[in-house]
């Protein structure tokens, strides 16, 4: 690490030590943004998300719930840049974004690693389209498998990794190319339980080394909980925001999930969703 | 949080020893986590070695129909089952075949067909795959094709092979353009979807990292469908035989396919049969030799 962003950390942290997280610039604005999809064969449109207004500050942990189908994923490609929206508009660093770019990195849930490169080989593809030399690209993956927990894999395929292996990959791939942002849709629901518990544990590890401001989507309400320091409640589709609630807890030592506030915060939660599921079931009902 | 100790407790997880419990960790069963299943799974794959003994019996059990078929041969016109005559004992076919390598007329023909096959299978190549590549990847070059090659690819090759002479003459033109336009079309269908069923979620991880349409191609596209491309090849490759012999048996001068319906017009059965083994024996080694190409190119896949 440069001396350069050495210092900006230690400037990060003593203003997080003067003051709230909220002091800090916004780095993500969405501004009353709609998405309206032309579905094929229909002349009806199809509302994926309206009225979103949401701000994400730099280095903050923010979590996204919402029932199936709400627009969360749209939401994310959104703010990728893959889509742009129909009406609003999205800032990232108070500019508007203007497509997809190596300031953001994003992690799918289906992993989406080239199975023709080895995990090293995968790591090194954003640093690729970076056009950072050869060499250092090989230090930077190799120092971003160390930091994932998986050297001795280098050299391993894709279809050589179990699940939650190629996840971590892919969580390095994104962190190579150091962008600001990590954008992750549902990134752990495909795993099992116990790889999911210690790569959430190691997600907040790295953010806190990292800095990074994250968006990640979730359906599981104590996922959200457990990782963001805000959570943000969708509506069923057409998906809005809810509400956002402020995650605090005294201390994150120990064992969170069995702090009576996480219970508090995972019910209130769960009551804000129950409504929502259950008119994106009924949705569901009458569309199909 | 300490990140020293949850550092090294994520090193261990993904190798060998359990994590001694991290100060902030939440609570983690004892049970391994699937990476760690992966890993002693690995280890096994790699230290295990298949014994001399069983290789041995896996090349005797897949020999076996093959060497049966050998047997039946030379004894079934031998005890008088069939007529030996038409089909002549093995061993007499490949005394013919021995005369025919020493006399030099096999090699002669044997060269003039793969000439032939390998210029039209090469020209199919060079020209069928980015041919294939635009139209997986240009919408526009896809929709104008399409109805031409709809139309051509159910034209069979051998309805239009009078049509080649016709055009090219009864010379060796003629034959390489019949065999190039059987062979373009496995390699040119297999490229086309090759492209357009690259995995979308691919394309979008790749767009996401900023890459533009040349680089997705070059990086993402293409890789992806070289395993799709390599089956068209190998299928074109045993086209190029099997269209090569008909057109051989139509008219030529020279070439396997001459050798065997010469050797048949003339009565010369044992000869007519040491030209199909000589056939098949192509095949066969056409395709080994294209798989293994293969294999170097997708290490990558899982089968």
């Amino acid at each position: 690490m440069s001396l350069q962003t050495a210092e900006q950390n230690l400037l990060e942290e003593s203003v997080a030590e003067a003051g709230e997280p909220s002091a800090k610039p916004v780095k993500i604005g969405i501004r009353n943004v709609g998405k309206v999809f032309q579905i094929r064969g229909s002349d009806r449109p199809f509302t994926a998300v309206q009225d979103v207004s949401l701000d994400v500050r730099e280095g903050e942990f923010l979590t996204l719930v919402g029932p199936s189908g709400c627009g969360k994923s749209t939401l994310l490609d959104l703010i990728a840049g893959l889509t742009s929206p129909t009406s609003g508009e999205l800032l990232i660093d108070g500019t508007p974004i203007d497509g997809p770019g190596l300031d953001r990195g994003i992690v799918f849930q289906q992993y989406a690693l080239f199975p023709w490169r080895t995990a090293l080989a995968n790591i090194e593809f954003g640093l690729e389209a970076k056009a950072v030399p050869k060499r250092e690209r090989r230090e930077r993956a190799r120092h971003y498998l160390d930091l994932v927990g998986l050297d001795g894999f280098e050299h391993r395929y894709p279809h050589e990794l179990s699940g939650g292996m190629r996840q971590r990959v892919a969580i390095a791939r994104s962190l190579a190319f150091d962008p600001d942002v990590l954008l992750m849709d549902e990134p752990f629901a495909a795993l099992d339980a116990q790889t999911r518990e210690s790569l959430q544990e190691e997600l907040l590890r790295i953010w806190e080394k990292t800095n990074k401001t994250i968006v990640f989507i979730t359906h599981g309400i104590d996922e959200a909980v457990y990782l963001g320091q805000r959570v943000a409640v969708m509506t069923s589709r057409p998906g809005r925001i809810k509400r956002v609630l402020d995650i605090a807890f005294d201390s994150r030592e120990g064992d969170l999930r069995a702090d009576p506030r996480f219970g508090e915060y995972r019910h209130h939660i769960w009551t804000l969703l129950r409504d929502e599921v259950a008119a994106a079931q009924e949705q569901e009902r009458t569309i199909g | 949080m300490a990140d020293e100790t949850t550092l090294t407790a994520a090193r261990e997880e993904a190798g060998e020893a359990k994590p001694a419990a991290a100060p902030s960790a939440a609570p983690r069963g004892d049970a391994p986590t699937d990476d760690d299943r992966a890993t002693n799974f690995f280890k096994v794959a790699g230290r295990r070695r298949t014994p001399v003994a069983s290789r041995l019996a896996t090349v005797v059990k897949r020999s076996l129909a093959l060497v049966l078929l050998a047997g039946l041969w030379e004894v079934l016109p031998r005890v008088g089952a069939v007529d030996a005559v038409f089909v002549p004992p093995l061993s007499e076919i490949l005394v013919a075949w021995y005369d025919m390598l020493l006399a030099g007329q096999l090699p002669e023909h044997f060269q003039a067909s793969l000439i032939r096959s390998l210029s039209g299978f090469g020209l199919a190549i060079v020209l069928a795959i980015p041919l294939g590549l635009a139209i997986g990847w240009y919408r526009p070059v896809a929709d104008f094709l399409s109805p031409v090659l709809e139309l051509f690819r159910n034209t069979s090759a051998v309805a239009l092979l009078p049509v080649f002479i016709l055009i090219f003459g009864l010379g060796e033109t003629s034959k390489i353009v019949f065999v190039f336009y059987a062979c373009a079309w496995p390699i040119l269908l297999n490229t086309v979807s090759g492209v357009k069923t690259v995995e979308p979620l691919l394309i979008k991880s790749a767009r996401s990292m900023g890459l533009g349409p040349v680089r997705l191609f070059q990086k993402v596209i293409l890789p992806a469908a070289v395993p799709t491309i390599f089956t068209g090849i190998r299928l074109a490759g045993a086209y190029s035989i099997l269209v090569l012999i008909f057109a051989e048996m139509v008219g030529a001068k020279a070439g396997l396919g001459y050798l065997i319906q010469d050797a048949q017009f003339s009565f010369r059965i044992p000869d007519m049969y040491a030209g199909i083994i000589t056939i098949s024996a192509l095949g066969l080694l056409f395709n080994l030799l294209l798989l293994s190409v293969e294999r170097r190119f997708s290490t990558w896949r899982t089968s």
